[in-house]
This record gives C-alpha cells, sequence and structure tokens, in this order.
C-alpha cells in the first residue's frame, strides 16, 4: 500500500511491505534502506539511514504526525491512495470556500481583506488578538471573500463566525 | 532577613523566586487558581494557598485575596513576579498598608513609569535621551500634522496608556498622517478607553537594548550591564542575549549612567530595567519596566549575581553592599523562550498535554521552566512555558551551545517556537550580529529541506506501526475541502476554549 506523506507543501509518496517482519520501504519509487527502533513507548524513535543515527520524536494520528528531529518539526499530512482519490475527488467538487470561525476568544485587531477579495489557502485574513498575542488567522481554503462577520475591534468566542469564503468563479 | 514570604504569581518566575528564596532559608508561600492545583509551584513552595476561581482576576489579579492569603500565612512580604500584579501601583500600596513589605520598587515610581507621557515628561527633565517627539499627547489631526513636521518622518503614533506594541501606527508621509491618527485613536478608545496619543519620531533597524538597575533603600544603585532583545515578533520577545555586540565600551559606561539617573529620577528601589532603542550608533529612552524581567537570567549569568537573592535582600533593608566598579562581564549569555506556539502557522497559540519531554543538560544550560510531563497547556495564561538559557564563553560559543541545548530538548503534546528559535539561532545575520528588531518578523519559518525525506519515511513507518497496532482505520475523506490539520487544530482549540470558564 502507498502512503503519500505531504510536508509544507510538498507530497511524498513512499510504500512499505513487510516481510517476515522486516520492513521494507521506498521513497519516491527509490528504495530506502532504514532502521526504525522505538527508544520508548513515548515517541523517542531511532531512525539509522546511510551510516547515520537520527534521534526523532514522533507523535500524532495516522493521518496527522508531527516529526521532530535535529530540533526541527515537521508536520506531515499522510493518506494512502483510498484516502487520496476520496480526498481529491471531494476537493475537486467543493471548488475551495468554506467559514472561518474564531478557533479561540479573542478581538479582531485587524482585517486584512475586504469583502469581494480572492484568497489563497493560507493567506492571512484577519489578525485576532489572544492572551496579549496578535495571530494571523488564515485562509482555510482558496475562495472569495463573501461576507466579514466580526469586523475590527469585535470581541468573538471560540467558534464565532469571523468571514465567509464563497467558491471561486470558473 | 524575611522568614517567609509570599509569591503572587505562578509559572516558571515563581518556581525561580521560590529556588533563591529556599537557597537563602526563606520559606514560600505559593497562591494557585483552581486551573492550576496540580501546578509545580504549588508542589515546590512551603505552603499553598488556593485562591479559587479559573480566571486570573479571580485569581493572580484580585488583590484581596492574596493579601489575606499572606495575613493568613504569615507572610512577612510579598514577591510579585512578573506580569499580573507586578507593576500594579495600587497593590504596592495596599501591601505596604498591610504592614508587609513589597518585593519591587516603591509606589510612587511604578505609578510614574507606568504612564508612557509622565514617565516622558519626567526622564526628559532628568536629562535621559528621547528619541525626537512630543512630550505631550495631541488631540487633533491639524495639531498632529504640523507637529511632525518638527519631529521629521517616519512618525510613530502611540497611544498613551498602550503597551506591548498595541496601537501603534507608522506613517512615512505627511499624507498618511490624516487616516492613520484616525484608526489610531478610535483604536485606543476602544482598547483602552483613552485616545490620547503621542507622536515621535519611528526608527529604522532599531535594536532593542535595556539595562539592568538596581537600587536599595541606602541611596545606592548599580547596573548590571545590557541585555539585547531585539529577536522579537510583534514585540514579545523570543531571543535575547547579554552582552550586545552593538555597545563599546563608552557607550556601554554611558547607557548604564542614563539607566541609573532615569531611576534616581523617580526614587527607585529595587530590580528595574531601563529599555533603550539603539538605531545608528545612538540609544534612546523607551521606557522602565518596575519589576523583574523574564530575560533576566542572561544578566544573571554573565555577572555571577543572583537578581532575585539581591531583590529579597534591598527589600528586607540591607544595603548592596558593593560598587559599580565590583561588576564585570564574563562571557555570553543567550535566552530562548519556550512559547507554546506554532511557528509554522503564524506563531498560533497551541494548546494540548505535555508528554515526551526531554531537558537538554551539560555544561552552562540552564532551564527555567514549569513544564511537566501531563501539564495541560490551556488558554488561559501566557503561553511561555518556559527560558532555556546558556553561558558561553563568548558569543560563537553560546550561540554553538544554544543550537546544541535546543537540539537536545523535547516538548511533545503542543507546537513550541523551538524551531523559530534555532532558525534565528542559524541565521547567517544573526551569527554576525546584524539583526534589529523587524528580523524575526521578516524571517519564513521553515525546517531545512535536508530532512524532509527522512521525516517522510518516518512518519509512514510510524503510521504502518499505529495501523498495525490498532483496528481503527482513519476516516475517509479527512482532508476534504479544510485541510485535516487545521480541521484537527480548529477542534482541539474549540474544545478546550469552549470550557464554561472562558
Amino acid at each position: 500500500m502507498k502512503t503519500f506523506v505531504e510536508i509544507a507543501g510538498k507530497t511524498y509518496e513512499t510504500e512499505i511491505k513487510e516481510r517476515h517482519g522486516e520492513l521494507q520501504i521506498t521513497l519516491d519509487g527509490e528504495p530506502c534502506e532504514v532502521s526504525y527502533a522505538e527508544a520508548d513507548n513515548l515517541g523517542q524513535v531511532i531512525l539509522i539511514h546511510g551510516g547515520k543515527s537520527y534521534a526523532m520524536s514522533i507523535e500524532g494520528s495516522p493521518s496527522e504526525v508531527s516529526i521532530t528531529v535535529a530540533g526541527y518539526r515537521y508536520d506531515c499530512a499522510l493518506e494512502d491512495e483510498r484516502e487520496r482519490a476520496a480526498n481529491l475527488a471531494s476537493k475537486a467538487a467543493s471548488k475551495g470556500g468554506g467559514l472561518l470561525k474564531a478557533v479561540m476568544p479573542g478581538v479582531v485587531v485587524e482585517l486584512l481583506v475586504e469583502v469581494g477579495a480572492e484568497v489563497q489557502e493560507g493567506q492571512p485574513l484577519l489578525i485576532l488578538e489572544a492572551m496579549k498575542m496578535q495571530n494571523e488567522i488564515g485562509a482555510p481554503g482558496e475562495g472569495v471573500v463573501q461576507a466579514i462577520h466580526a469586523g475590527a475591534g469585535t470581541a468573538v468566542a471560540a467558534g464565532d463566525k469571523l468571514i465567509t469564503l464563497a467558491a471561486k468563479p470558473e | 532577613m524575611f522568614k517567609r514570604i509570599l509569591i503572587a504569581n505562578r509559572g516558571e518566575i515563581a518556581l525561580r523566586v521560590i529556588r533563591t528564596a529556599r537557597e537563602m532559608g526563606i520559606e514560600c508561600v505559593a497562591v494557585y487558581s483552581e486551573a492550576d492545583a496540580q501546578a509545580l509551584h504549588t508542589r515546590m513552595a512551603h505552603v499553598a494557598v488556593p485562591l479559587g476561581g479559573m480566571l486570573p482576576s479571580e485569581s493572580y489579579l484580585d488583590m484581596d485575596k492574596i493579601l489575606k492569603a499572606a495575613k493568613d500565612t504569615g507572610a512577612e512580604a510579598i514577591h510579585p513576579g512578573y506580569g499580573f500584579l507586578s507593576e500594579n501601583s495600587v497593590f504596592a500600596g495596599k501591601v505596604k498598608a498591610a504592614g508587609l513589605a513589597w518585593i519591587g520598587p516603591p509606589q510612587g515610581a511604578i505609578e510614574t513609569m507606568g504612564d508612557k507621557i509622565v514617565s516622558r515628561r519626567a526622564m526628559k527633565a532628568a536629562g535621559v535621551p528621547m528619541v525626537p517627539g512630543l512630550v505631550d499627547p495631541v488631540d487633533d489631526v491639524a495639531m498632529a500634522v504640523r507637529d511632525a513636521e518638527d519631529i521629521g518622518y517616519p512618525i510613530a503614533i502611540k497611544a498613551a496608556a498602550g503597551g506591548g506594541g498595541k496601537g501603534i501606527r507608522i506613517v512615512r508621509e505627511p499624507s498618511e498622517m490624516e487616516s492613520a491618527f484616525r484608526t489610531a485613536s478610535g483604536e485606543a478608545v476602544a482598547a483602552f478607553g483613552d485616545g490620547r496619543l503621542y507622536l515621535e519620531r519611528y526608527l529604522d533597524s532599531p535594536r532593542h537594548i535595556e539595562v539592568q538597575v538596581m537600587f536599595d533603600n541606602h541611596g545606592h544603585g548599580v547596573h548590571y550591564f545590557e541585555r539585547e532583545c531585539s529577536i522579537q515578533r510583534r514585540h514579545q520577545k523570543l531571543v535575547e542575549e547579554a552582552p550586545s555586540v552593538v555597545l563599546d565600551e563608552a557607550l556601554r559606561a554611558e547607557i548604564g549612567e542614563i539607566a541609573l539617573r532615569a531611576g534616581r529620577a523617580v526614587d527607585y528601589e529595587g530590580a528595574g530595567t531601563v529599555e533603550f532603542l539603539w538605531s545608528a550608533g545612538e540609544v534612546f529612552f523607551l521606557e522602565m519596566n518596575t519589576r523583574l524581567q523574564v530575560e533576566h537570567p542572561v544578566t544573571e549569568m554573565i555577572t555571577g549575581v543572583d537578581l532575585v537573592r539581591e531583590q529579597l535582600r534591598v527589600a528586607a533593608g540591607e544595603p548592596l553592599g558593593y560598587e559599580q566598579k565590583d561588576l564585570s562581564i564574563n562571557g555570553h549569555s543567550i535566552e530562548v523562550r519556550v512559547n507554546a506556539e506554532n511557528p509554522f502557522s503564524g506563531f498560533l497559540p497551541s494548546t494540548g498535554k505535555l508528554h515526551n519531554l526531554r531537558a537538554p543538560g551539560g555544561p552552562w544550560v540552564r532551564l527555567d521552566t514549569c513544564m511537566y510531563r501531563g501539564l495541560e497547556v490551556g488558554l488561559q495564561y501566557d503561553p511561555m512555558l518556559g527560558k532555556l538559557i546558556v553561558w558561553g564563553a563568548d558569543r560563537d560559543q553560546a550561540i554553538q551551545r544554544m543550537i546544541r541545548a535546543i537540539q537536545e530538548m523535547n516538548v511533545g503534546g503542543v507546537h513550541t517556537g523551538l524551531p523559530a528559535a534555532l532558525q534565528v539561532l542559524e541565521h547567517p545575520r544573526f551569527v554576525s550580529g546584524d539583526i534589529d528588531t523587524h528580523f524575526l518578523e521578516s524571517l519564513t519559518i521553515e525546517s531545512p529541506k535536508e530532512y524532509e525525506g527522512l521525516a517522510a519515511v518516518a512518519a509512514a513507518i510510524y503510521r504502518h506501526k499505529k495501523m498495525n497496532r490498532s483496528a481503527l482505520a482513519p476516516a475517509a475523506g479527512s482532508r476534504a475541502g479544510w485541510s485535516a490539520r487545521s480541521r484537527s487544530e480548529t477542534t482541539s482549540y474549540v474544545q478546550r476554549a469552549g470550557m464554561e470558564s472562558l
């Protein structure tokens, strides 16, 4: 079974086969020889590859894995072929759009877009201040700003509507 | 010396004070909110008093509850830490009125330095160099446009009651002044209920440099040199160091003298920090923080002085017992704040339950933290979980040691800003000392590509093993429309933030 691993916008294709308890792995079609040993049950893993040993901390669910190696963190989104096909189909059907809600209680400090603006996934839409910190809130997907529910200076509770995105016109 | 003190704070700073107090044979009283019932500071203190309540206003900000706890436990003095009531002059007054010692500056000094306009007036009178600007606030646009000509562009418009970077607007041309002034004024009224604004020159490529001072109540004061805190984002500091690479001996002595003058002008007692902006070889007074600061350890590392010990001694009426000439700088120190935030998605606060925790160690590495396995990191309090501090014989050694320490450290369960700090420390501009307060915001936080392939392989194996272990398959279509990651983060925020008390 192939597994697609997306890290920072780039997708890696991996395949894992288990024969007699040994893992055979390919990365983007090339065989990749690694030894993977769990040091404890808490997520400490020792990965040996190319004569080098990498101490990793791994945590997450089967579809969302976070890896820390050499102090750097890699957030990985994983899907197998079946999930990938289903996700691609539903993404194609939705054409973007969606509703942005406040992820935490706070105050909308600044709006960075206006109604009618076309936005890309991840583009900052507004700045929400919570716990003394100002946080840029990005677009959940691409689309066109259809409505702004909370203007600058508005206090919002977690779950309150902030911005509605409509699907991008064809 | 006191026999017993109360610490009106939580988190790593409560631990910091408790540690020194224990070393001095002083007993500590911790106070805690409902949310902090398991917190480390309640376990390390000799006595822990519950204040009840989930909100800061019901616990760490409730003056009467804290004073009652001090009375009930027989504490002789109150250490306010930083944040919460530390710069509240009313509280300082109440503590003294209750017959207790206040481990902080006099009420009058807190009041003067707490108001931007009053403090500017006092500092100007004391001959402290200021950023070209107005001492008095402006209340109308026409006046602002006229005064701006005298100050010179670019101009920063600041709210008189603001702080932490709130309500600051930068105007580069006269044509932008009118609209910027109106917005800033409106925001200041909305945020602070005080629409007074003042104007000053905006400094390009500024560096944040601050001087640690300490005064006893016998008329003596010293400074412990400077710290540089230019690595900040939206005025929240991430990496701090001491000494600063841009000060030579002459400017170092001068800035120290200025800081002492600033303190004397308000009859200061105890520990304080005079903040400056450095630009093109000149320093300008920014503000004075009338408390112990988060980044005080870097000063301790290069001077060998325990600042909390000095605070306690001075508050108990002891003389400092040494002079400026007795102090010197040894080596270099760097501090990195460990905040629960995700640097890869705009430093959004991150919540979760800590696990998979590994503390760095080795020579000249210090970790001041309130973290423990099982700690629930929520949104009730400041996201700072701790501070990692290193010392090195010189700056290069300190940088390499900090990189090594961050690579050793692991915090599982939440995202932290550590990868961002690592990126800063490895950046050629930081290494060469060419930084300013905009540096961090100019970086795109990303992990190096070299480990990406390996991370992908490791993630796939992790998933493979996890799926083999569990019969639970992930739901199909989990990445439809909204990405699964943003959704899972949203869900966890909402679940935690949805608690009734918030």
